[in-house]
């Protein structure tokens, strides 16, 4: 491991489409045990990061170290076994399983340091199912479930896969607000049990200053800001390109 | 609930072994006639289920598999020319189709859905024609010749019997362990969510080139096994499409993603095609085609599909009922 507990290292990385620079050297470290908030206006980039990160998109430049291991050049399947992995925005179920089914998916592959054989694998799914309260819902096919449902499939998918630091893209999207308060919930008290390091993505300002430590805001694919909420609310070019002065006042008020 | 369950598997395995029985029994009691239409049967259903793998597990439709059919039956030809026993000729032609797989499978797997399944009938075409031109060790277009066999065609036609049904049963079995271990989710994982399945830490790459390595094993023994069976082979005979096409219509017919499904497919096909072929000789295509959207329409499942899809839903209703009761 890498000196002050700094578990992923983003070094400077670019990703250029053609003459657009989606994502253009953005540099920044998580720490172990931390939730980071990353926030930005709508194709700020934030999803493409998160694409760069875990493998899914080659990088133009830069590089990322994660538990002091070069992991640019790896394939996602590769970072996922060594315990960096991500949910997707709009969720990408394992169509013609059952929640169950897709689940087990997740214990028997993720994290390749750990027994993972189909015994094992059905107890961790059992666990997980326990623990983010899907039981009811293990014979259902994912064509038949609801999208909070599918939202929190994926989510224990990712958690049956014993990473290290998960990347969770916009797991709210698409919820209403009671569901929001749930999910939050979820998040945090799993976290607190499972000693995770979250990078969260969001567009729902409430989730992301509840739940995040520290906050980093893009906006056309650079980093603008980084540091705590109320720093970050308080910035002029955050409020500028983002947040709005009035939002940004009633954060800080209440 | 687990006695139940004790109970159940000890009927399917008495079930499996009656019907083991009667089919290694069976040739004695019917006429050559027969015995060829079942070897025949039993020879489409190994095809259908390596289909079934490829296709109904991982959705990778491999229209142009033949290829390795053609392959394994042109190989052990060779190889018997020369003078080996069929015991070393056929999997040696057997282990030359997996070679060729696993090297056309990197680039051609990187394909997806109808992609990859033009290219593969593409590399059928191509595979064809290297055999029809290369005639000092194929023969050419006009076929070559497997040696003659001494033993009167009666026996013959009972090795043969028994044989293909031997692969039929060891290709069931192995597809069946292979798609419910740990392997066998990754494949079923590929069909649902390739990029899904890669971020979850399934190597997809190394999955799928095994996936038709193991696929191309099998159908090239069958290749072997027919080139042997009909004594002749001819390019455009063994590296025909409608193997291919017939097995696909079995394993929709049948039930894709089912083990049992292929294998019901190739007996319901098979039955029917004998039966419309005496009765209307070239129009039993057409009742094929016909039968094949009728069911692709009202039953996507396949019979065995939508049969344990019912009997999965009463299931889980029985258990919700007992769960009401027990409150």
């Amino acid at each position: 491991m890498s000196d002050n507990g700094v578990i992923l290292d983003v070094r400077s990385i670019s990703k250029h489409f053609g003459a657009l620079k989606a994502v253009d050297k953005v540099n920044f470290q998580v720490k172990k045990g931390e939730i980071v908030g990353l926030i930005g206006p709508n194709g700020a980039g934030k999803t493409t990061i998160t694409n760069l990160v875990t493998g899914e998109l080659r990088k133009t430049e830069g590089e990322v170290h994660f538990k002091g291991i070069n992991v640019s050049n790896m394939q996602p399947f590769q970072i996922a076994r060594i315990g960096l992995t991500r949910t997707y925005q709009v969720v990408k179920p394992l169509q013609g399983m059952t929640v169950e089914e897709n689940i087990l998916v997740g214990s028997l592959f993720g994290r390749s340091d750990r027994e993972n054989d189909l015994n094992s694998a059905r107890k961790t799914t059992h666990h997980i199912m326990e623990l983010v309260g899907l039981e009811k819902k293990k014979d259902s096919k994912v064509s038949d479930v609801t999208l909070p449902d599918l939202k929190r499939m994926e989510f224990a998918r990712v958690l049956a896969m014993d990473p290290e630091v998960i990347f969770l893209d916009e797991v709210m999207a698409g919820l209403n607000p009671s569901e929001v308060e749930e999910s939050m919930e979820l998040v945090k008290n799993i976290r607190a049990e499972k000693q995770l390091t979250i990078v969260y993505i969001e567009h729902i300002m409430k989730a992301v200053m509840g739940i995040s430590d520290r906050i980093i805001v893009l906006h056309h694919g650079q980093k603008i800001c980084e540091g705590s909420p109320t720093e970050v609310c308080d910035n002029p070019a955050v409020i500028e390109a983002y947040l709005g002065k009035k939002y940004a006042k009633e954060v800080i008020s209440g | 609930m687990i006695a139940q369950n004790d109970r159940k598997l000890n009927i399917n395995i008495i079930l499996i072994v009656a019907a083991l029985i009667i089919f290694i029994l069976l040739p004695n009691y019917i006429s050559g006639y027969y015995t060829r239409i079942f070897t025949a049967i039993f020879m489409y259903a190994t095809i259908a289920q390596c289909i079934n793998l490829m296709s109904g597990y991982m959705g990778y439709l491999p229209f142009g598999h033949v290829m390795f059919f053609g392959i394994g039956a042109y190989i052990s030809a060779i190889l018997m020319k020369t003078g080996l026993p069929v015991f070393v000729a056929i999997p040696a032609a057997c282990f030359c189709a997996i070679v060729i797989s696993i090297i056309l499978g990197f680039p051609v797997l990187r394909l997806r859905g109808h992609y990859f399944a033009i290219a593969t009938i593409g590399m059928n075409g191509a595979i064809m024609t290297v055999v029809q031109n290369a005639t000092e060790i194929t023969g050419g277009a006009r076929g070559t010749t497997f040696p003659i066999i001494t033993v009167p065609p009666a026996v013959v036609y009972k090795y043969f019997y028994l044989a293909m049904f031997g692969l039929m049963v060891i290709t069931s079995l192995v597809m069946n362990m292979i798609v419910n271990s740990k392997f066998g989710f990754g494949i079923r994982s590929i069909k649902a969510n390739e990029d899904a399945a890669n971020s979850m830490g399934i190597n997809t790459t190394f999955t799928k080139v095994s996936t038709w390595a193991i696929a191309a094993m099998f159908t090239s023994i069958a290749g072997g096994l027919y080139g042997y069976w009909m004594s002749f082979i001819a390019p455009d005979e063994v590296f025909d499409l409608m193997f291919i096409t017939n097995s696909i219509i079995m394993m929709l017919i049948g039930g894709a993603g089912t083990i049992l499904g292929p294998i019901f497919g190739a007996f319901i096909v098979e039955t029917v095609s004998e039966v419309a072929w005496s009765g209307f000789m070239q129009y039993h295509l057409a009742a094929l085609g016909i039968a094949t959207i009728i069911i692709v329409f009202f039953i996507p499942r396949g019979l065995i599909g939508t049969i344990t899809d019912k009997m999965r839903n009463r299931r889980i209703k029985l258990s919700k009922k007992t769960e009401v009761t027990n409150v």
